[in-house]
């Protein structure tokens, strides 16, 4: 059973197109990464999933439900809005920044989005907010402030964020990139975890070996269209498309 | 000692003064800092006309003397038959030049809040009035201290522009005292006053300042 699906989408910035066809379909349990070099619109397909990006044209639809489908006139049109928020409800988003809410403790910053929108009671909220900082190994710092944590653990502290929604899918853009070098394995770890309870992933990311380990699907995108797709390790091992080659070499010397 | 008897001889009337000074002060804040906080969240509407009316009102409240507006409310409007008292037409030409200002730096305070939070609110489901009243609006405030600071103590010497308009507050007050013995005293003592009013504004901005440190 597929949990999301894509199909041709297509999103331009004024007169650069950024998305020229992209298609995925994400299965339950399953864990996407996507790669590739920057600017290629990894980023921008991601935030399209969950409409931080609205689509010119194609289809998205997750778990049997339509978010956008093309009109008569192939133009995106977009279900009505209650019906999407429901949608978005399904998933969860981490971004490279971690935009945590810097006036509120990490406690808050948890049980903020379950009070407010899924109305679930102040105790309750904050007992399944402590078992996902439990989780996620910073049951300790449940009153802190963000800026009182490294940014290992503010990620963590992010991902813990979504995951007290309930999503059935956890997108991820790049959620170590702004990491110094020692921090990326702490978050990584988490996600693994993740991974390994079968949560439904999709991760942008430039740690290959993250991708190659946990990922069970790789797309590479370069310039706005899907390059190469295919098992993780495959397609990491052996590429087949020449720019997937390239891009791997160079991200791999490093 | 000649001199200690005068003073205690003209307190009596520049209290007075100080009075008048003092409410306009409160009234002003009172109805500037809502006002100017929910016209700064309007001029950021995307109700176009209204983001508009706003951008059209700060330019115009801000772009004239705030002398001008005071001669304006009160002999301008007279003109047009609508007859306010002198004291509630200077309230009112403060209170909508205040708000002007205080627009001005809640909008910017708004728009340098990081494009992350309101992302961030979003994809949590949270609707744009949440993301504004728990999100937004409480960093803002936080940012927005200095500013207004800057704005209140500005406001405690504005406050002696109502002359104009013949009402009796601390400056008008030591003034006709001046012509009146030929010393400077009252001068004096108004700067006294004026001094330790700036005084308390500033040390309870500073306190609200370290009570908003608990956050970077
Ligand atoms: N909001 C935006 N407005 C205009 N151009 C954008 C915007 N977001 C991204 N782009 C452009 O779209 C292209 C793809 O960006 P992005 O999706 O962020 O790539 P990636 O995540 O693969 O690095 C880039 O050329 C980028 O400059
Ligand atoms: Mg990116």
């Amino acid at each position: 059973m597929y949990m999301i699906r894509a199909l041709d989408i297509y999103k331009n910035f004024g007169h650069l197109k950024v998305l020229k066809g992209v298609s995925l379909t994400v299965e339950k349990g399953e864990v996407v990464a996507i790669i590739g070099p920057s600017g290629s619109g990894k980023s921008t397909f991601l935030r399209c999933l969950n409409r931080l990006e609205t689509i010119d044209k194609g289809m998205i639809e997750v778990e049997g439900e339509i978010m956008v489908q093309n009109g008569p006139d192939g133009k995106a049109v977009y279900s009505d809005e209650n019906r999407i928020a429901l949608i978005r409800r399904k998933m969860g988003m981490v971004f490279q920044n971690f935009n945590l809410f810097p006036h509120k403790s990490v406690l808050e910053n948890l049980i903020l989005a379950p009070m407010l929108v899924n109305k679930v009671p102040r105790e309750e909220a904050e007992k399944k907010a402590l078992e996902l900082l439990e989780k996620v190994g910073l049951k300790k710092k449940a009153n802190n402030y963000p800026f009182e944590l490294s940014g290992g653990q503010q990620q963590r502290v992010a991902i813990a964020r979504a995951l007290a929604m309930n999503p059935d899918i956890m997108c991820f853009d790049e959620p170590t990139s702004a990491l110094d070098p020692e921090l990326t394995g702490e978050v990584l770890k988490v996600m693994k975890d993740l991974a390994l309870e079968h949560m439904t992933m999709i991760v942008v990311t430039h740690e290959i070996g993250f991708a190659r380990e946990v990922a069970n699907r790789v797309i590479f995108m370069d310039n706005g269209i899907i390059v190469e797709e295919g098992i993780a390790k495959e397609v990491i091992d052996n590429p087949k498309n020449e720019r997937t080659r390239e891009f791997l070499s160079k991200v791999l010397r490093i | 000692m000649e001199h200690f008897e005068y003073v205690l001889k003209i307190l009596p009337p520049m209290l007075e003064g100080w009075k008048v000074t003092l409410t306009l002060f409160f009234l002003t804040l009172v109805m500037s800092l809502p006002l100017g906080t929910v016209m700064g969240i309007a001029r950021l509407s995307h109700f176009k006309p209204l983001a508009w009316f706003m951008e059209f009102y700060v330019w115009l409240f801000r772009g004239t003397p705030l002398l001008l507006q005071l001669l304006f409310i009160y002999f301008g409007l007279m003109t047009v038959g609508i007859r306010l008292e002198r004291f509630p037409a200077a309230v009112l030409a403060f209170v909508l030049n205040y708000a002007a200002y205080i627009a001005e730096i809640i909008r910017a305070g708004i728009q340098s809040i990081d494009k992350g939070q309101y992302e961030a609110a979003d994809v949590l489901g949270l609707t744009r009035f949440q993301t504004m009243t728990n999100i937004i609006l409480p960093q803002v405030f936080k940012r927005v201290i200095p500013p207004i600071g800057n704005e209140v103590i500005n406001l405690v010497k504005d406050s002696a522009l109502i002359y104009v308009l013949a009402i009796s507050e601390l400056l008008r007050v030591a003034k006709t005292a001046v012509m009146r013995d030929e010393t400077f005293v009252p001068f004096i003592i108004a700067a006294v006053f004026y001094l330790f009013m700036t005084a308390i504004v500033q040390q309870f901005f500073k306190w609200v300042e370290h009570k908003f440190d608990y956050y970077r």
